[in-house]
């Protein structure tokens, strides 16, 4: 807790023109008793931030208050170290930049909002960062020996760790081994060179920072980011165990089951073969016709066979063109006469690659855009009947030796039954009509990591079985803290892009390593050294906390007691909004001091006329997106005090009885976007807040209070200019609602 | 009934020029920059794509080629290096080896000594009748008409003209049959002959004023220069056989018939050397020159391949403009020649001219280059001619 708190109120930025500094002073000082209260026409001038240090330093102050320019702004000018704890009143973007200067209610507004930032100093104390008891292991395990990654393990040997490299087959290099050629990567990137992964291999088995297992799987995975234990069975017998500090799951893709595309003549004729095949039997030499052996004269080759097919792989595996193209250039360039066709939805060469593209039709390859592409034999050979998108006709390719399918791929982590996290235990329970039911996690029993987690033995799978976790925001997360997923396994890729994959995610579980040792908090929220404590005294066994961890934080004991793993924790605490027995909460951040805030708020009588609705945001995209609503001037409604949350996740129901309960007439809440195109950082907070909601409306009929005085919407950042509407909307609702009857109790 | 793709005519293709077809991507910017296309039909793109397939029969029937004067701007615009302006010169060769019945064209086209060959076969073989035939001339005054003697020379002229516009006629009629009834399944439509004879204007119109060629906007300089060229033609070529029907009609009036004749074919007239300011004369010198001019910007600009057109020389672009230079320079000089009346150089040149006359016509305008000239306003008029009838009632043209 704060021993000394001070404010300071910057009149800057025009702050002092628009409000009564001095009524603002007065709330600190005599309301809350502060002994320091200064204003400064330019606090985040050097003079202003001195001002501030020396009272840190003669005065002993351990608590700053800054009511200025948002938390957004400045954060690094108003830092002054681990042990003073600073909270910020945003005055400026959301409170001057969009309510009208000089009025009264812009004046509450302000008061406000210094009271709960004043509360919220109050009730925080500064974080002492986890230190485990053993010592953090620096080293990498790497699941899987192909081109991602030997990459990964490289990248992390060079970096001066140590990587471990657990390898299924008895040899290093995985798919990208069993290729003839591979595009070369160099201008004018037409060349078809030997896969380099060969050296790669060498490399890896030559560098003494890494170790490789070889016939080897995991057979077990505990622990937490810095303090991992895998145990890893290997082929030749026995059991090895390797303390590690974060893993990279590199097990790459299979290609998708041909079998399954008869209506493409896979399995009817001899002569049509995969990518697969084509490269196998361009590696053993000349390219014949299947069934007898002969040279091909002519070939074709049917992209997305099985991708971007609801029946099969929804979705495009990103590199059969390439590989298309590649294998239509290796037949043209054993028999250049050769009549080389590719029938193609739509041709993806990206990058580079277009100069493949345009050198396979330079070399005569002809290509199709088609529709309804159906594969025959007859006596003359393979016959192809398609479509022509450009011709808008029906066009016939007859006497083919060779049809390729470009078959897809499938993440080895989409292999094995699929599972419903936690489905056994929610079995049986049945959830009320009209509540909103969050997506259970789904993963796949692949044997790859066999994970000790309460929330599945495998990564959960974002789509179609990959393991990602965002893939714009966060390329490389997994929904496991310390678990980062590269190459195929992620999303169909490349080889160029594997390598920067693998990369990246070396990158990340070094990151993880290094800010575990720290006792800080990974992304998103590196700076966050504060950790969940559980009041276990209290603990009713409801098991909410280990059901909506995001992470798969925390564990369950026999007896359905929380087992906390503070290094897997990402610091949302979706779990403290999650407990009903409010017994979770971090040194700077807990049910009671939000809902203290809540309390600081003052409300006016009835006949004022001023109701007052409590904004409670997300502070990753609905806060920002207010900002900006101050950036660009727009008016809000008088009546909002905005709150912000780490996570909509972590929104505890009680602070909405709170409110209530003080004569507040709305509670609006504004959190990301949920569903298959989640926005939020923490993977679904938003997604439970809202299931919690869902289950308010009861209580609040008892109560009789009407449910429409609390309401969730979905904001993205982008959205600051719906903001507006959204919050005038709920104003307008409440107005007609008319004033909550709690008040003045 | 579905199209089969056709490896084997893209190869076919190939052999008319540079075949860049399979280059195309299908962006459709010379598509967007084609003053030729409509929404209905896509132009060049559409004739990439058939050649791509090998589409023999619609490039067969199509007209569509010789609509484009090959402006370049498609060619300048293309990301893939496709040259589709190149890819319709290439169609507009086979187009013509197509029409031609003989086979002659396909050969000219398809082989590069074939063609020289056929040059360098005519040119001497004119150059050896022609010191056959001649005796007699005077060799202290010129008396052309002696050198080769006239009557030879009227005869061998239209002889070559006749043989020419016969098989001329045959080549359109094959044209015709492909535009207007070629790759269609119901058969052979007839179009009232009223209709040929209601749009004959079109080719009229478009022979002479080749107006098809102005709408094409980053070429207006080509366009005059390309016109220019063909008033030469005309001023020079018409010249000819205009005044030869004008001396015979006046003589056979003032004389009878038979000395008419005799005058055309034998003496000549003295009325037909017009002074050197006479008006007629000026015409004729104004025609030399601009087409000794656009015959030389072309050979340069086809040597310094700055333009689209010029990229992709054929044999036959070369041949011809050396012809028609050739011709120019020989016709001039022979001129000039004859009126210093230096008799031997006069008859030397008049030899040259006259050999390098025969393969321009022979090889040039009936077999490839200079063929155009006549299917492109023929195109035009055949489409205006099926546009017109698709109008009429029950005539299923299209």
């Amino acid at each position: 807790m704060a021993n000394k708190i001070a404010t300071y109120i910057c009149t800057g930025c025009g702050i002092g023109e628009a409000l009564n500094t001095e009524a603002l002073t007065n709330v600190a000082a005599k309301e809350y008793k502060l002994e320091i209260v200064r204003t400064h026409p330019f606090l985040c001038g050097a003079e202003g931030v001195a001002l501030i240090k020396e009272d840190i330093q003669t005065a002993g102050v351990d608590g700053v208050v800054i009511a200025g320019c948002s938390p957004r702004v400045n954060t690094d000018v108003f830092n002054f170290g681990d042990e003073v704890l600073v909270e910020r009143v945003n005055l400026r973007e959301q409170c001057i930049w969009c309510h009208p200067a000089n009025d009264e209610d812009t004046q509450m507004l302000a008061e406000d909002q210094l009271r709960m930032g004043i509360v919220k100093v109050k009730g925080m104390s500064v974080p002492t960062p986890y230190q485990p008891e053993e010592e953090v292991s620096r080293t990498v395990l790497v699941v899987g020996g192909g081109l991602a990654g030997i990459t990964a393990a490289l990248e992390v040997a060079k970096a001066g760790r140590k990587a471990v490299i657990v390898e299924k087959n008895d040899a290093l290099g995985g798919w990208v081994a069993q290729l003839y050629k591979q595009v070369s990567v160099r201008p004018p990137y037409t060349e078809l060179e030997d896969p380099e992964i060969r050296e790669r291999i060498k490399e890896a088995e030559a560098n003494p920072n890494i170790k490789v297992y070889k016939g080897a799987q995991i057979e077990k995975i505990s622990g937490q980011p810095g303090l991992f234990d895998a145990y890893i069975t290997q082929k030749s017998g026995g059991t090895a165990t390797e303390r590690v500090g974060a893993i990279i799951l590199a097990t790459g893709a299979v290609s998708y089951d041909a079998s399954k595309l008869e209506h493409l003549g896979f399995g009817r004729s001899a002569n049509v073969i995969t990518t697969d095949g084509l490269e196998e039997m361009a590696k053993r030499g000349k390219i014949i016709r299947p069934s007898d052996g002969k040279e091909v004269q002519s070939a074709a080759f049917v992209l997305c066979a099985g991708s971007r097919d609801p029946e099969h792989l929804p979705y495009c595996s990103a590199t059969c063109c390439i590989d298309s193209l590649k294998q239509a250039l290796y037949i043209k360039r054993q028999n250049p006469n050769a009549a080389v066709y590719v029938f193609f939805k739509d041709l993806r060469a990206p990058g580079f690659h277009e100069y493949l593209y345009q050198q396979a039709q330079k070399e005569g390859v002809i290509f199709f855009r088609s529709d309804n592409t159906r594969i025959e034999e007859n006596g003359k050979g393979l016959v192809i009947h398609a479509k022509d998108v450009l011709v808008n006709d029906n066009i016939v390719a007859e006497g083919l030796d060779l049809v390729v399918l470009a078959t897809g791929m499938v993440p080895t982590a989409a292999l094995g039954e699929m599972l419903v996290a936690g489905a056994e235990e929610e079995e049986g329970k049945k959830e009320g009509e009209g509540f909103f039911s969050p997506k259970p996690d789904i993963y796949f029993e692949s044997n790859i990591l066999n994970l000790e987690y309460r929330q599945g033995k495998e990564l959960p799978s974002l789509k179609y079985g990959f393991p990602d976790s965002h893939f714009i925001c966060f390329p490389y997360e997994t929904r496991r803290t310390g678990i980062y997923a590269a190459g195929t396994v992620r999303a169909p890729m490349d080889i160029p892009t594997t390598i920067r994959d693998a990369t990246g995610a070396a990158l990340k579980a070094i990151q993880c390593i290094e800010l575990t040792a720290k006792g800080m908090a990974v992304h998103p929220r590196v700076w966050d050294s504060s950790y969940a404590s559980f009041r276990m005294e209290q603990c009713t066994q409801c098991k909410r906390c280990t059901v909506e961890c995001p992470f798969g934080a925390i564990n369950e004991d026999e007896k359905a007691n929380p087992l906390y793993n503070p290094t897997r924790c990402r610091r949302c605490a979706t779990c403290m909004g999650a407990c009903p027995q409010r017994i979770i909460s971090f040194q700077n951040y807990s049910v009671v001091i939000i809902g203290d805030m809540v309390k600081a708020i003052e409300v006016p009588e009835e006949d004022e006329e001023k109701p007052r609705i409590v904004v409670i945001v997300c502070e990753n995209d609905a806060y920002p997106a207010l900002d900006m609503v101050g950036m660009n001037r727009i008016n809000l409604s008088p009546w909002i005090r905005i709150i912000p949350l780490r996570c909509l996740g972590s929104m505890n129901l009680v602070w909405i009885a709170d409110a209530l309960a003080k004569g507040i007439d709305g509670v609006l809440l504004l959190g990301c976007k949920h569903g298959d195109d989640y926005q939020c950082h923490f993977v679904k907070g938003s997604e439970l807040c809202t299931y919690r909601l869902s289950k308010i409306k009861e209580t609040l009929d008892r109560l009789a209070l009407e449910s429409d005085r609390v309401r969730i919407e979905q904001v993205q950042i982008s959205d600051y200019n719906l903001v507006p509407e959204i919050i005038k909307e709920f104003a307008a609702r409440i107005e007609e609602v008319g004033p909550n009857p709690y008040k003045g109790f | 009934m579905a199209t089969k793709v056709n490896p084997d005519f893209t190869r076919t293709l190939q052999k008319f020029g540079a075949n860049t077809a399979t280059y195309c991507f299908h962006c459709g910017n010379c598509t967007v920059v084609c003053p030729l296309s409509t929404d209905e039909n896509q132009f060049p793109r559409r004739f990439m794509r058939y050649a791509q397939l090998g589409m023999e029969d619609k490039i067969k029937n199509a007209a569509e080629p010789w609509l484009c004067y090959f402006c370049g701007d498609c060619q300048r615009l293309c990301p893939r290096q496709a040259n589709p302006g190149e890819v319709m010169m290439t169609m507009r060769r086979y187009l013509t080896s197509l029409y031609d019945w003989t086979g002659l064209s396909l050969k000219l086209y398809t082989s590069k000594t074939s063609e020289w060959l056929a040059v360098a076969g005519l040119f001497l073989a004119t150059l050896i009748l022609v010191f056959l035939v001649q005796g007699g001339a005077s060799t202290e005054h010129t008396e052309l008409h002696r050198f080769v003697p006239r009557y030879l020379l009227q005869i061998g002229g239209i002889l070559l003209g006749l043989g020419l516009a016969g098989m001329l006629a045959l080549n359109i009629r094959r044209m015709h049959g492909f535009i207007m009834n070629g790759g269609r399944q119901s058969g052979y439509v007839k179009i009232p002959a009223s209709v040929y004879i209601k749009e004959l204007g079109t080719f009229l119109y478009h022979f002479l004023t080749q107006n098809r060629f102005s709408q094409c906007p980053t070429s207006r300089t080509r366009y005059i220069k390309h016109w220019l060229l063909f008033l030469g033609f005309i001023v020079l070529f018409g010249y000819a056989g205009f005044f030869l029907l004008i001396e015979i009609i006046k003589e056979s009036l003032h004389a009878g018939i038979v000395t008419g004749l005799k005058v055309a074919f034998v003496t000549g007239s003295p009325h037909l050397l017009f002074p050197a300011l006479h008006p007629i004369r000026l015409l004729e010198y104004a025609a030399t020159i601009a087409i000794l001019y656009v015959v030389i910007d072309s050979l340069a600009g086809r040597a310094a391949k700055k333009e689209p057109l010029h990229q992709n020389s054929h044999p036959t672009d070369w041949t011809f403009l050396l012809l028609v230079g050739g011709t120019i320079v020989t016709g001039l000089l022979t001129h000039i020649f004859r009126n210093l009346d230096l008799p031997l150089a006069t008859y030397y040149t008049f030899a040259l001219h006259l050999s390098f006359i025969v393969p321009m016509f022979v090889v040039g305008a009936l077999f490839t280059k200079w063929a155009h000239a006549i299917y492109r306003p023929l195109a035009l008029y055949f489409l205006k001619v099926k546009e017109t009838a698709a109008k009429l009632p029950q005539m299923d043209l299209f």
